[in-house]
């Protein structure tokens, strides 16, 4: 039955990005670990690592746009969950380092022993088990979007007012975070990991493991986010963002269902947290910054939201572009991608794929349109009760 | 349909033909990484460090380069994003193959690349004074330990001044809180009592500084001599200090002692309010000695501008930097290995007018300087140690510390060697 | 020591009453001050109290310049000079014969360097010739400083002083530096309690100290009469307190509020989330800054109105790009408000490296004109001149702000092309003309903002990002489109936030805060003040 509900996401398009994400996830570790260095289709080390952070921040974005370009709320504070996963994730490599840190205490992980703390806090009970940091990753940013969801879209808090609490949210997290008090590290964050799972973190194959790993969740929730917003659920879910009053007069229960894909997103964003942190080798505070969910959102709104597809391309398009214009223009790059965001917003205000399907729905505006078509209209739709609401 | 494959496909060749052909210039010159925020929030105190890097290495051009080869600068900006600076290092190292790095300037940087610089076996100079509590084979730390700032500076406001009551004062995290842990050890086996001392945490960029001045000015009411130990973080600076002024502290009455407060924070206060309250570090700019001068002359010639200062960190980066030309003379090569093994007592001119020699566990010796605040901005000396003092990389005041040491020389060749089970521990292996 | 200060005591009586001095003793005087110059700052305090101990008049310029950092040595004969500085070199004066040598280059010189303990010790030791200074202003701070120094040996001149003092406020400080050193003196038990009772009066942290030492070392009556005094002044000092905090919370809500008084246009009129907000406020700092300089360099004279012309040209600066942003950017995107966070987002990046690239990426010197510097001691209380001028400022901003809006054309405009943009259209309102307005409106009071905020914290090119956030909460938390709710849930938000520190710690008052925030929104969803009406109606 779940492979019959998954296998309705793979239609039209989504069918062949998931397969291209899929066959990158396979390909590129293989390529890494048994091409030589001087075969031209070799993939660095330096890429994998890269890239395999552009596949956490692509899902980040997808379960962003689930949230916003399916069900209208657009979440300011999305970072709190991908950091949440982080540092579940985190504890647990903290945790696998046991006595071979700096002071080799068995049990406390090195910042503890540096500010003379006796034992370890009750919060860090559990997490030296794989299984458990890994239902952690899913059940804490779940539990917070829940109740944070239960009480928001209760009380029919909206628009603006949703954003801004959630950023409040995310901004209260980091400064809490911050606090060498709460026993994860303050600042630092956490950091020094050696393996996960038994498998050294500095290994190229580790990397490249947690590459197809990475690639392998992204397909995934591709598939099911699609699969989501394809089924009768979806109708709802979109009824509930272009005229909420509406669709609850119509006897739907508009907050459950909000609640509903807000907790799967917010738990979808644990899980990229989780990969993240293994791939870049530290969680801390900062990951929790407005201005980091801020990012989230231009991502996927560069990409173009509403769409699944949209969101990955334009967390790895900001991305590249990020990495590549720190390098080259250090002095400068913040005009570049400053204008790029205007740019965007001016110019493509549906997106890098919202306008290239108009483009090429220009061209075969009666052939494989159908399906995206049913996605994208409505996102116009909400463009202009949003008007309304503004003005 | 398919435009997406294409677009991947499209972008790794993009990024693999450029990292191909910036690496293909790589053969006739030694490059060096530079690894400092040039935007964000750290680029107030980092900016400058990378131009003092480049200031140094067209000196060391003009002078005919090292190894018969010219130096290449590699500029990136990690603007202040703790996972792009492991990005940035591995991109340095991997891609555009530098042979050593100088950077980083938070805890927290230097924690993140960390694992890359050991993982990819290349060297690190880290030019700020930090936590200590850490010795890495790739790290070469040439800030000060607390050690060589903090203790110096308690002992002179003990003896000079006649201190009694202490209040430490810090942003909340990993330095200030390493740092007053050490001192409250430290006071408390002066035999300060408990409630003469008081310790305060206020988060980063703090900037409303109204009730925290006036419990400073309570507490330093009550009768006996008292100081405040600052380690508040760099922006947060400005408006404490403002706020101090306005308020009327003045440091003959409750002097103020800084350890993260140079000539470059002060660039932005007006001091007049300020004269008398102290920073402890291992070089100011009114520093006399030719060395001095001359590297003074040279910034202000470098930047075009002869209001630029010049601080503590720039001079760490100035030893560092001679230090690592040192070593790859004396190593013939340029290779990390033999890099890392040549560096520990080689020893170079500080700017303070004397020697400082890199030490077995990467860290190095330095005089320890006390300056109070002037009204143009400036430190006036008032103190220094009579010897250089060698940085302790494990504390002798935390008791999980006090028994490790470093010593990456060749028998040992460890960073955390436990002195009581006669064991490296976990990093060594 | 107090044995000099004693003898020293005697002495400046002494030699005040004789006029002139022989050539001698000027000699003797030349030789004690130029041994400043030798050894090192250890050795410097001895020669300071030789100094004090001429009791001479004319240490007292050679001592103060000691302290202010202006007394230096010339190299060639080790003598000391007070200087002055002109232009590029100094003007010499000899300390004895009072002449003037002009344009020395200052390498030819060395500065005689002095630290805290020197200062303290010179600040003491010149209070008392200051307290026979015929400036009423000067002895009143001499008897203050005296009164801190606490010192038993100075109790001869402020008898001495007391008997012919004219002046009552002067002579009530020095009644009260004598009774605080009668108090830890061995004087009669009687003397003693009348000093508790002068101190008692006096009342404030230092006197507690002392009263409470006395408490502690006295007997019978003393020790009673000490301890109710204690009892009395910790209650009053527990009620200033409670005042003190509340002040705390109306400064920094004061602060809340001129930082996001501006967006409450740009966003809660306009419906522009406009996360560029606080680079206007940036704009307005750096401009105050530019300002400063220009004045510096120009007419060092009017330095101190300098904020008096960096108000209404800050507001022009931030206005114009809020103009050229609305023009080139926003109103393309009405009617898509998300869309406009990230535009402004991109335009706060830029804006933020462009302050970077021009100004370069350090903290930016603004200084508090003499007005603004300081504190006024009123009562119990310490309220400084910066936050007390900001507190006005931020209300007289709201003020004219509310007035423009509500009692001009221009503002009846504005309210009603956001209450019902077709309709105002439709009776010839030039709708476009207005937002461009409104919004450059907006960013022109961000830019004043950014004039009363550079005056108490950094002026660097992240000054806008530190007040974002808060900007965005007191709005959304006073209600979106209300001016009321802006000021109400500005002072509101302060004010919890400084009676959350002292017992959570500034940390954790900031969270729970933010905590308290999206509660409260749960409880009412569109804020504090919430428009009513079918306008906002889903």
């Amino acid at each position: 039955m779940i492979s019959a509900f998954l296998f309705r996401g793979l239609a039209g398009r989504i069918a062949w990005v998931a397969a291209a994400i899929a066959l990158i996830g396979i390909l590129v570790p293989l390529s890494n670990l048994f091409l030589t260095p001087e075969h031209a289709l070799y993939v660095p080390d330096y890429i994998v690592s890269l890239f395999g952070k552009y596949l956490t921040y692509a899902l980040l974005a997808l379960t962003l746009d689930l949230v916003w370009g399916y069900c209208g709320i657009l979440s300011l504070g999305h970072g709190a969950f991908f950091a949440l996963g982080g540092y579940a994730m985190g504890m647990y490599l903290m945790r696998q380092i046991g006595s071979r840190g700096v002071y080799g205490d068995p049990i406390l992980p090195d910042f503890m022993v540096f500010l003379n703390w006796k034992e370890l806090p009750w919060y860090w009970y559990g997490f030296d088990q794989f299984w458990f940091a890994a239902l952690m990753v899913l059940a804490v940013p779940g539990l917070l979007a829940f109740v944070f969801g239960w009480f928001a879209f209760r009380s029919r808090v909206t628009g603006v007012y949703l954003s801004i609490i959630t950023q409040a949210m995310t901004y209260a997290l980091l400064l809490a975070f911050f606090r060498n008090d709460m026993g994860f590290g303050g600042n630092n964050g956490l950091t020094d990991f050696k393996d996960i799972l038994g498998y050294t973190l500095q290994e190229p194959s580790t990397r490249a493991g947690l590459f197809a790993a990475a690639a392998f969740a992204l397909c995934l929730a591709l598939i099911i986010s699609s699969a989501i917003v394809r089924s009768k659920f979806g109708k709802v879910l979109l009824a509930t963002r272009d005229a909420e009053s509406r669709a609850r007069f119509l006897g739907y229960r508009v907050e459950h269902v909000k609640l509903f894909v807000f907790t799967l997103s917010a738990m979808m964003a644990g899980i990229a947290g989780a990969l993240y942190v293994p791939l870049v080798g530290i969680i801390n505070p900062g990951e929790f910054a407005p201005a980091n969910s801020i990012e989230v959102v231009i991502w996927t709104a560069v990409g173009g939201r509403g769409t699944l597809i949209g969101p990955i391309v334009g967390a790895i398009t900001v991305n590249l572009g990020k990495s590549w214009f720190t390098a080259q223009f250090p002095e400068y790059w913040l005009f570049v991608l400053g204008g790029l965001f205007v740019a965007v917003t001016l110019f493509m205000p549906r997106g890098i794929l919202g306008t290239l399907s108009d483009a090429t729905g220009k061209l075969k505006s009666l052939g494989s349109g159908k399906a995206t078509a049913l996605v994208q209209d409505p996102a116009d739709a909400s463009e202009l009760r949003k008007e309304g609401e503004a003005s | 349909m398919s435009s997406k494959i294409t677009k991947i496909a499209a972008a790794l060749a993009l990024t693999t033909s450029l990292i191909s052909a910036s690496a293909a210039f790589a053969e006739d010159t030694i490059k060096v990484g530079i690894l400092h925020s040039l935007s964000g929030t750290m680029a107030i105190s980092e900016t400058t460090l990378k131009d003092a890097m480049l200031m140094l290495i067209d000196e060391q051009n003009k002078k005919g380069g090292l190894l018969g080869k010219k130096l290449e600068a590699v500029v990136v900006d990690p603007a202040s994003d703790w996972p792009l600076f492991t990005e940035k290092a591995r991109e340095l190292i991997d891609v555009n193959k530098v042979s050593a790095v100088f950077g980083c300037w938070t805890s927290v940087s230097r924690k993140s690349v960390l694992p890359v610089f050991e993982e990819l076996n290349s060297i690190l100079f880290y030019p700020v004074q930090y936590e200590g509590e850490e010795s890495q084979r790739n790290v070469f730390y040439t800030g000060a330990a607390p050690n060589q700032q903090a203790i110096p500076a308690v002992d002179y406001l003990m003896a000079e001044e006649g201190v009694e009551r202490w209040v430490l004062a810090g942003t909340d995290y990993v330095y200030p809180r390493t740092t007053n842990k050490i001192l409250e050890a430290y006071l408390k086996a002066k035999g300060v009592a408990e409630e003469d001392i008081m310790i305060n945490y206020t988060p980063f960029g703090h900037s409303d500084w109204q009730t925290i001045v006036s419990d400073i000015k309570a507490f330093g009411e009550a009768g006996k001599k008292t100081a405040v130990v600052s380690t508040i973080n760099g922006d947060a600076n400005v408006p404490f200090y403002k706020e101090l002024a306005n308020q009327g502290i003045k440091a003959e009455d409750i002097p103020v002692v800084a350890f993260s407060v140079g000539e470059e924070e002060l660039a932005g206060l007006d001091t007049a309010p300020l004269v008398g309250h102290l920073a402890a570090w291992n070089y100011f700019q009114s520093v006399e000695s030719d060395a001095n001068a001359e590297f003074i002359d040279a910034w202000h010639a470098f930047t075009k501008n002869d209001k630029r200062v010049t601080n503590d960190p720039m001079e760490a980066h100035y030893i560092g930097f001679n230090m690592w030309v040192k070593a790859v003379e004396a190593a013939g090569t340029t290779d990390s290995d033999a890099v890392i093994d040549a560096l520990p007592g080689i020893s170079v001119p500080n700017l303070t007018g004397g020697y400082s020699a890199m030490m077995p566990n990467h860290h190095i010796t330095k005089p320890v300087l006390i300056g109070e605040i002037q009204d143009n901005g400036q430190f006036d000396v008032v103190y220094e140690t009579a010897g250089l003092v060698p940085g302790d990389a494990w504390s002798d005041y935390l008791p999980d510390s006090a028994k490790l040491i470093s010593d990456w020389r060749a028998p040992l060749s460890c960073g955390n060697f436990n002195t009581e089970t006669k064991e490296c521990g976990g990093k060594g292996n | 020591m107090t044995l000099l200060r004693a003898l020293l005591v005697c002495l400046v009586t002494l030699v005040l009453s004789s006029a002139a001095v022989p050539p001698s003793m000027a000699d003797d005087l030349q030789d004690t001050i130029n041994a400043l110059a030798d050894g090192s700052l250890k050795d410097r305090a001895e020669k300071v109290d030789a100094l004090l101990a001429t009791g001479d008049p004319k240490v007292v310029p050679v001592l103060s310049q000691l302290a202010d950092g202006n007394l230096y040595v010339r190299k060639a004969d080790n003598r000391v000079f007070l200087t002055e500085s002109a232009g590029k070199n100094f003007t010499l004066t000899d300390p004895v014969s009072g002449e003037v040598i002009p344009d020395i280059n200052k390498r030819t010189l060395d500065k005689i360097k002095a630290n805290n303990s020197l200062r303290r010790q010179i600040r003491d030791g010149l209070s008392l010739f200051a307290l026979n200074s015929p400036d009423p202003a000067k002895r009143l701070e001499a008897a203050e400083t005296i009164f801190k120094a606490q010192d038993a040996s100075a109790l001869p001149a402020i008898e001495a002083r007391l008997a012919k003092e004219q002046d009552p406020e002067v002579s009530a400080f020095l009644e009260e530096a004598r009774a605080g050193l009668v108090l830890s003196s061995d004087a009669s038990e009687s003397d003693k309690l009348a000093a508790i009772d002068v101190l008692r009066e006096k009342g404030g942290r230092q006197v507690l100290s002392m009263l409470t030492a006395a408490a502690e070392k006295g007997e019978g009556a003393v020790r009673d009469a000490a301890e109710r005094a204690v009892v009395a002044i910790e209650r009053v000092l527990a009620i200033w307190e409670g005042v003190q905090n509340i002040w705390y919370g109306l400064s920094l809500g004061s602060v809340l509020l001129l930082a996001s008084i501006g967006l409450a246009i740009t966003f809660g009129v306009m419906g522009v989330i406009n996360m560029a907000h606080g680079e206007m406020v940036m704009i307005g700092a750096y401009t105050t800054f530019t300002v400063q300089q220009v004045i510096q360099s120009t007419a060092p004279g009017l330095f101190d109105y300098s904020l008096l012309f960096a108000i209404p040209i800050a507001f022009l600066v931030a206005g114009a790009v809020g103009f050229v942003l609305e023009r080139g950017i926003i109103r393309f995107l009405y009617g898509r408000p998300l869309e406009t966070l990230l535009a402004t987002w991109g335009v706060s990046l830029m804006l933020q490296q462009a302050v970077r690239t021009i100004f370069g990426p350090t903290n930016k010197e603004v200084s508090n004109p003499s007005w603004m510097s300081g504190a006024l001691d009123l009562a119990g209380l310490s309220l400084t001149w910066n936050r007390i001028w900001i507190f006005f400022f931020a209300l007289a901003v709201f003020g004219l702000l509310f007035l423009l809006l509500k009692r001009t054309p221009m503002g009846l405009q504005m309210r009603a092309v956001t209450q019902n943009r077709n309709m105002a259209s439709s009776l010839g309102v030039r709708t476009p003309w207005v937002d461009a307005f409104t919004f450059a409106l907006g960013s022109g009071i961000a830019g004043i903002a950014g004039v009363a905020l550079s005056q108490i914290g950094n002026v660097s090119p992240n000054l806008g990002q530190s007040y974002i956030i808060d900007s965005f909460m007191v709005v959304v938390f006073g209600g979106v489109g209300n001016l009321w709710g802006t000021l109400i849930g500005a002072l509101t938000l302060g004010v919890a936030n400084k009676f959350l520190e002292p017992f959570a710690g500034a940390v954790l008052g900031k969270i729970l805060v933010l905590v308290f925030i999206i509660l409260f929104i749960q409880k009412r969803p569109r804020g504090l003040f919430a428009l009513k009406g079918r306008a906002v109606e889903q």
